[in-house]
């Protein structure tokens, strides 16, 4: 199953025999993978199949879900984050998220961007230059910088989406994790914050939820294949869309059911 | 869940309603009757609050004055102003806010955000729906038992809003609880993945979103504190006392107080009509003034958050 990427030298994400239980009903079976770092990492697979509930387990998100019970391990940078005493909130620091909807929240631009740095305590004449960097970075700061001080409703959907991008990119995280981070985008927004995602896996690892196989081709390196809570397939995205190993694969990537 | 029991109660009903009035009856008939009955209802209640408002300003205005809010009562109450009555209430609704704003906002936190659905939160809330249906008598007895003779703070300005501020937490907690629950779980979510604490996610996301609802329900309490009567009048409320307290250990004159005293008890009830008009005017004014304010901090805020 996870053969294909052995080559890589130093995984930075590595998911050993995860199960997942939402109160009697198990939501992931049996999941293993290694994400290497620097890569942009989808994960494709029908409605319900535990791609979402997947990177939530990377970020610690299902934690606020009531009955929800997690096995196994999950480790970034060798470190299991699922034993105890690790700090979820500085796990958080390290393991960004965007969300589907864009979800601002209802300040100012600048304020939205700065909220993290500021709560984590940095100086305050050095959050100008890290909202101007995460703009930058989320490429939306020529539509942004001189209007920093009004709503960040004011914004359009796909720049809000940029904005949340921003925000994460804040507080500096080591990895970003998508969850369909275009579904509620029209086709322009879409293809900007793809091209976002592609520049920066330069200096994150990036793990992207989405229900868009031309998404997950053009912008991926590697692609897992979820079907009903189980990782069908797993590896380098031009071998599981040219050339896929498992039958279901390739009657989900060509359009047989899904 | 709540919502879909909610809806399918409300199903359930139409069919019965349908089956009733179905019998020789069709669709738009029985529509019709719906629409009429139920505009009915709405147009009477908003027709007694009119009546209400239009009995009490017309017999009222004329007892207004300069002198009748600034002067003290004279010549056994039939005389003279209600100012004591008025700094009384002000007083009162002060301090009972001062008490139960901070402790409902934080009961409703506890347990929004952090209490489980375990027995002990069950019983809690149990709690709180008994007490916001307590008669409002049996808490002034409450207060004059704890506050004015246990804690010996006697008949006192302390006292009475102690008792207040208890009878108005529920209201507090409740109305906090929604405004709670009315912020978007998405606030939440990505406040917390972004490394930032539950804690500080509620200080800096939550609440701040949550304050139109919770100055909403905390106004509209206010109102309750400026018209109760039967708790005061155990816990510190003066029949007469031309004189302004000078600490919180003072007795005072309130507004519904007031009231009843020139209503029931007064030396000459007919002379004093246009005083007990006039004070009831003044009550319903402060009352509705807050009702105001509320809707436009209320506004305010959705605009400031463009929700």
């Amino acid at each position: 199953m996870t053969e294909a990427v052995q080559n890589v030298a130093q995984p930075q994400i590595e998911v050993e025999n995860l199960n997942l239980w939402y109160g009697e009903k198990q939501a992931l079976k049996n999941i293993s993978m290694q994400i290497p770092k620097n890569s942009v990492t989808a994960l494709i697979g029908p409605s319900g199949c535990g791609k979402s509930t997947f990177i939530r387990c990377l970020n610690r998100m299902n934690d606020l879900i009531k009955n929800c019970r997690v096995e196994g391990k999950v480790s970034i940078e060798g470190e299991d984050i699922y034993e105890k005493g690790v700090d979820v909130v500085e796990l958080r620091k390290r393991v960004g998220m965007v969300f589907q909807k864009p979800n601002p929240f209802p300040m100012s631009i600048y304020d939205n961007i700065a909220y993290g740095p500021r709560i984590h305590g940095v100086n305050k004449k050095d959050l100008d230059g890290i909202v101007e960097f995460a703009l930058r970075s989320a490429a939306l700061w020529n539509e942004t910088s001189d209007r920093l001080k009004s709503t960040a409703f004011s914004l359009s959907g796909g720049q809000q989406q940029r904005l949340c991008i921003a925000r994460t990119l804040a507080v500096k995280p080591e990895i970003i994790l998508f969850d369909e981070p275009c579904s509620a985008l029209d086709p322009i927004s879409t293809s900007r914050i793809e091209e976002l995602i592609m520049n920066l896996k330069k200096d994150y690892t990036i793990v992207i939820v989405t229900h868009n196989m031309q998404q997950a081709a053009r912008v991926s390196d590697y692609t897992g294949f979820f079907l009903m809570g189980e990782l069908i397939e797993f590896g380098q995205t031009r071998q599981i869309f040219h050339n896929p190993k498992e039958q279901s694969t390739e009657d989900y990537i060509t359009g047989r059911f899904g | 869940m709540e919502l879909s029991s909610k809806v399918n109660e409300t199903d359930h009903k139409s069919f019965r309603v349908q089956g009733g009035l179905g019998m020789g009856l069709n669709a738009r008939t029985s529509e019709r009757i719906a629409f009429a009955l139920l505009g009915l209802s709405a147009m009477l209640v908003a027709g007694f609050v009119v009546i209400i408002l239009a009995y009490i300003i017309y017999n009222g205005y004329s007892a207004i004055s300069v002198e009748f809010l600034t002067e003290m009562p004279r010549m056994r109450m039939t005389q003279g102003g209600i100012y004591p009555a008025i700094v009384g209430t002000v007083l009162l609704i002060i301090g009972s806010m001062a008490v139960a704003l901070p402790m409902g906002v934080m009961a409703a936190v506890y347990l929004n955000e952090y209490a489980g659905e375990t027995r002990t939160t069950w019983l809690i809330e149990m709690a709180i729906n008994n007490l916001a249906g307590t008669p409002s008598v049996v808490f002034g007895l409450f207060g004059l038992a704890l506050f004015v003779k246990y804690f010996g703070f006697g008949s006192s300005i302390l006292s009475a809003s102690l008792t207040l501020s208890f009878l108005i937490i529920p209201v507090i907690i409740r109305s906090s609880q929604e405004a709670l629950i009315a912020v978007p779980k998405e606030y939440r979510e990505s406040s917390l993945a972004l490394g930032i604490s539950k804690w500080q996610t509620i200080r800096h996301v939550v609440l701040p979103a949550a304050i139109p609802g919770i100055v909403t329900g905390s106004i509209l309490s206010i109102g309750r504190v400026a018209g109760e009567t039967a708790p005061i009048l155990l816990t510190g409320a003066a029949y007469f006392l031309p004189r302004l307290p000078d600490s919180i250990y003072s007795q005072f004159m309130a507004l519904p107080y007031h009231l009843f005293v020139l209503a029931t008890s007064g030396t000459n009830i007919a002379k004093t009509r246009p005083l007990q008009y006039g004070t009831a005017l003044v009550l319903l004014m402060i009352v509705l003034g807050l009702n105001a304010i509320a809707v436009l901090i209320r506004r305010h805020y959705r605009k400031k958050l463009q929700i």
